[in-house]
């Protein structure tokens, strides 16, 4: 390593003779040390990835080997029997999810149209700021409440309610004990409503001033411009919300499994017990079976993960189109 | 009129002025020469647009002060000044939009007769009959260009298939882009060029059937051979309708407009109308000493 | 002399038909009508709108509230120093606290925090740094991580760690957490060393200065708010978190939301006080630290401005 030090440089700039002791120090021990640890990080943070990937696949292979691809929707679960299949829980999670979703749209798109369109300012910004905190709140939380408080009063007042409206026995019917896929799926909406607000607040929020104001010099209403110009106009980026709120809602598992009744059986009736898959995981995985047993719950969360991460990819590419076509439109072709 | 070379300033388009003794001269010429060409007014009409001592500011900051102005029935008056004098605050006063700006309008606007800002009188009524054309082509993304041109129609609460169909034909002709787009009628506005895209705006603001057309510097996000369209559009289409044009370019003023008001910024950054009058009349020889200053490009 | 042809034959279009001013005007009266008639209904179909997106707000507010209010009503009760300090006793004595509780979450989320700092840290100035495919790629397997289910990622840490060292323990505990935390912390980190201006930084390393140096003073020192936020609310993730716990601790009493598991399933009355409290104080903490991540992202919004 050269050691040039400024008494002994040929050349009189000064410049020279800092950027050399510059390069000197970059060359030097402090300057391999850090750049050494970005690339250890970066190289750790990969190894995480890939054995993330690998180590759920060996310990589902035992699952899959003995079940093959099937195992996916296979209609059995029964540990007593070796019977496993994850069938049920697929449909289970999709079940619940799909049920709060339809709950949740509604309502968390209307609460974000008022909040970002029709509240006065004064009001809009602490009640985003709050609902942006009631996502924090741990979904273990959310499971007690809704196990202790909702089930009950499920069972005593609200299921009985549904099943007498004559048409909606159709989805209603049965005892109603409290916990089952009904109640999963109002503590998952409850879960997932300040992701929706607020995802959908953005999107409403990025939405031109020039179509709002191109609605309201022909004429229009406020709501008008709100229904016809504002919602359409964030028509993707309210999906790209709606794709991502449903990509958590599949991975809820905990809030889930205290309040859905644990039962891997085919659901006939919205009131009854059911199971998803993050709910099986938790509460089979104590007394599952080593071996075979524990290879397929090991299998569940391959089949989970797959599930989760194709939603949360197509949101996320939801959220890049949204974002491209806001773009596209600045640059005006002539 | 000799006048000391004035020095190379821009117009306000950011399209250097050539140094010219003559300057304001030019701008006169063709002032004149489109004067020449187009139909006299009817003295008898009664005014459109009458604004009176009219301020609009935001909180304690005035935007532009005091405007008293007649804008003539049919007949392009441009409101001509450099960025900042409150020419598109003005404008944007006269259908209401500072309502949602949280902008404040004090002294009176009447449009045709109406008190714009009358008690009890409706916002939507107003802008229903007011068409506007902003700076930057904003046809709604999501809608095709029929959809586009009618959506002030439907807005206003009129579903007849054959009054949308006909109205639209109508306003794409004024528009002078049924043509060019009557075979994609469904197609998503956005594919248009900038140019046809402005002129959708135009077709969908006038398929109302308003009485005043407002643009806000219609061209200035256009290509010049989209612009020169739009200009013989504005002067094709200004016997039939009330046209007022913000733009910040004198000689597109010059070009297509009948009447001008020169608003300049007064000493204290408030924008005050300066003149007002027969464009070929203001170009040449101005009456305020600020005007002849800017039209000769020595300010601005 | 008005011009005898419209403006539509003068602009090369066809005319439509001789009579266009009086269709015009008719036209004009059929808007104007239409627009005076209907302005009665669309206000009112307005304010029907306006009023069902507030019932929509109130009606999903309502549940968040109700169970916050549930929360510290039901949990406040239980609350005493004693809770804080005592560990648990067996069922049915009295003078219980969750002391290991709150200590085992501590130590759990305190290692956790010990790997993922650093290691978001630093892959996040490496992410920064660099443009390469490599980058894009590990930026893109972040995004991904950040939608792994919390209880994937606890069997991860099962198969990974437990069965590697053939026991549960709290090390596989903070790995699961740790690596729920650092996609998070990557992407938080990243975006806030992004919003530095980057002339800054450019300067710096035009003047020859290593990358370490502009880097240090810098980037970071700029991010710094947008760091610190970041990893709060990372923070607040990471001590909620249940179903990683599940999988990977020895016992029950190692962390709070572990208890609240356990306790709030037990249908002894001690049992669920202790689960409601201990509830309570998780949320108030979880809450705390979101507070906070949002007010030192409010005073960087405010000092850029």
């Amino acid at each position: 390593m050269s050691s040039i030090s400024p008494g002994r440089l040929r050349s009189s700039d000064p410049a020279v003779g800092v950027r050399d002791t510059l390069a000197r120090r970059r060359r030097g021990s402090r300057g391999r040390v850090y750049s050494a640890s970005r690339w250890i990080a970066a190289g750790l943070f990969a190894l995480l990835l890939v054995s993330l990937v690998v180590s759920l696949a060996t310990g589902a292979d035992q699952a899959f080997a003995h079940s093959g691809i099937g195992f996916v929707w296979s209609g059995t679960w029964n540990p007593a029997a070796s019977e496993y299949g994850a069938g049920i829980l697929v449909v289970g999670t999709l079940v619940t999810t799909g049920v709060a979703m339809l709950l949740v749209v509604p309502v968390g798109l209307g609460a974000a149209a008022f909040l970002s369109e029709l509240a006065p300012r004064w009001l809009a910004g602490p009640l985003s700021a709050a609902i942006d905190l009631l996502a924090a709140i741990p979904s273990i939380v959310v499971g007690l409440w809704g196990l202790i408080v909702l089930s009950p009063l499920f069972a005593r007042d609200v299921e009985p309610a549904l099943s007498s409206v004559p048409l909606a026995s159709w989805f209603f019917h049965g005892h109603a004990y409290g916990p089952g896929i009904l109640l999963a799926s109002v503590v998952l909406a409850v879960m997932t409503l300040p992701t929706v607000v607020a995802l959908s607040r953005t999107a409403l929020g990025g939405v031109a001033v020039a179509d709002r104001e191109a609605a309201l010099a022909l004429g229009a209403t406020r709501w008008q411009v709100v229904r016809r110009a504002v919602i359409p106009g964030a028509r993707s980026g309210i999906a790209a919300a709606i794709t991502l709120a449903m990509g958590r809602a599949l991975g809820e598992s905990i809030a889930v499994a205290m309040v859905i009744g644990n039962e891997p059986s085919i659901p006939h009736s919205l009131i009854g017990p059911g199971a998803t898959l993050g709910s099986a995981i938790i509460n089979q995985f104590a007394e599952a079976n080593p071996g075979l047993g524990a290879s397929s719950i090991v299998a569940l969360a391959v089949v989970l993960l797959a599930l989760t991460v194709a939603v949360n990819l197509g949101g996320q590419a939801l959220l890049r189109a949204n974002a491209a076509r806001l773009l596209t439109r600045e640059r005006i072709p002539s | 009129m000799t006048d000391d070379a004035p020095m190379i300033t821009t117009d306000g388009t950011g399209e250097a002025l050539a140094p010219h003794p003559a300057g304001a001269s030019t701008l006169g010429s063709v002032a004149t020469r489109s004067a020449a060409t187009r139909s006299v007014p009817d003295p008898l009409a009664p005014p459109a647009i009458t604004l009176e001592h009219v301020t609009v500011s935001f909180g304690r900051q005035c935007a532009v002060r005091n405007v008293t102005l007649e804008l003539p029935t049919r007949q392009v008056t441009a409101f001509v000044g450099p960025s900042g004098c409150g020419k598109t605050t003005l404008l944007r006063a006269i259908n209401r939009l500072h309502d949602q700006t949280g902008g404040r309008v004090q002294g009176s606007i009447h449009v045709g007769g109406l008190d714009v800002y009358g008690a009890g009188i409706r916002p939507e009524l107003v802008r229903g009959r007011i068409g506007m054309v902003f700076q930057r082509p904003n046809p709604f993304p999501t809608m095709s260009i029929f959809d586009n041109v009618v959506a002030g129609l439907r807005l206003n609460g009129i579903r007849k298939k054959s009054l949308l169909r006909e109205a639209a034909e109508v306003a794409l002709h004024h528009a002078a882009l049924w043509d060019s787009v009557k075979d994609q009628l469904r197609e998503p506005a956005i594919r248009l060029s900038g140019g046809q895209q402005q002129r959708l705006c135009i077709a969908r603001a006038l398929a109302v059937e308003p009485e005043v057309l407002l643009m806000d510097e219609p061209c200035s996000a256009l290509d010049p051979i989209a612009t020169a369209k739009i200009e013989d559009f504005i002067t094709a289409l200004s016997p039939e309708i009330t046209i007022v044009l913000v733009t910040h370019n004198m000689f597109q003023a010059a070009r297509v407009a009948e009447r001008v008001a020169i608003f300049l910024l007064g000493d204290d950054r408030v924008g005050e109308l300066a003149e007002t009058g027969p464009t070929a009349e203001v170009f040449t020889s101005p009456f305020d000493p600020r005007t002849k200053a800017y039209v000769e490009g020595r300010v601005g | 002399m008005s011009p005898a042809v419209s403006p539509a034959v003068a602009l090369g279009g066809v005319p439509l038909d001789a009579d266009d001013g009086q269709a015009a005007r008719r036209r004009r009266e059929l808007v104007q009508r239409a627009a005076r008639r209907s302005l009665r209904r669309r206000r009112f179909a307005g304010r029907t709108g306006v009023l069902a997106c507030l019932v929509a707000l109130l009606v999903g507010l309502a549940p968040l509230v109700a169970e916050l209010g549930y929360t510290v009503d039901r949990g406040v009760g239980g609350l005493s120093l004693g809770f804080f300090l005592h560990a648990p006793t067996p069922p049915g004595v009295p003078g219980g606290g969750i002391s290991t509780a709150i200590a085992g979450t501590a130590q759990i989320v305190g290692l956790a925090l010990a790997i993922s700092v650093p290691l978001g840290l630093f892959t996040a100035l490496f992410l920064y740094e660099r443009r390469g495919r490599l980058a894009g790629v590990l930026r893109f397997g972040a995004d991904v991580l950040t939608g792994v289910p919390s209880i994937v990622i606890g069997i991860f840490a099962y198969e990974l760690v437990v069965r590697g060292l053939h026991h549960f323990s709290d090390l596989a505990a903070s790995f699961a957490i740790a690596v729920l935390m650092v996609p998070i912390m990557i992407r938080a980190d990243e975006e806030a060393m992004r919003t530095v201006p980057v002339d800054l930084w450019e300067a710096g390393v035009a003047l020859g200065a290593p990358r370490s140096r502009v880097a240090r003073s810098v980037v970071l020192r700029g991010a710094l708010p947008g760091l610190v936020a970041g990893n709060l609310l990372a923070v607040a993730r990471g001590v909620g978190e249940t179903a990683p716990l599940l999988f990977t601790v020895a016992a029950p009493t190692a962390a709070m939301t572990l208890l609240i598991f356990s306790e709030g399933s037990q249908a002894l009355p001690a049992a669920q006080q202790t689960a409601w409290t201990t509830a309570f104080v998780l949320l108030a903490f979880v809450l705390v630290l979101s507070v906070a991540s949002r007010a030192v992202a409010w005073g960087l919004t405010r000092k850029a401005r």
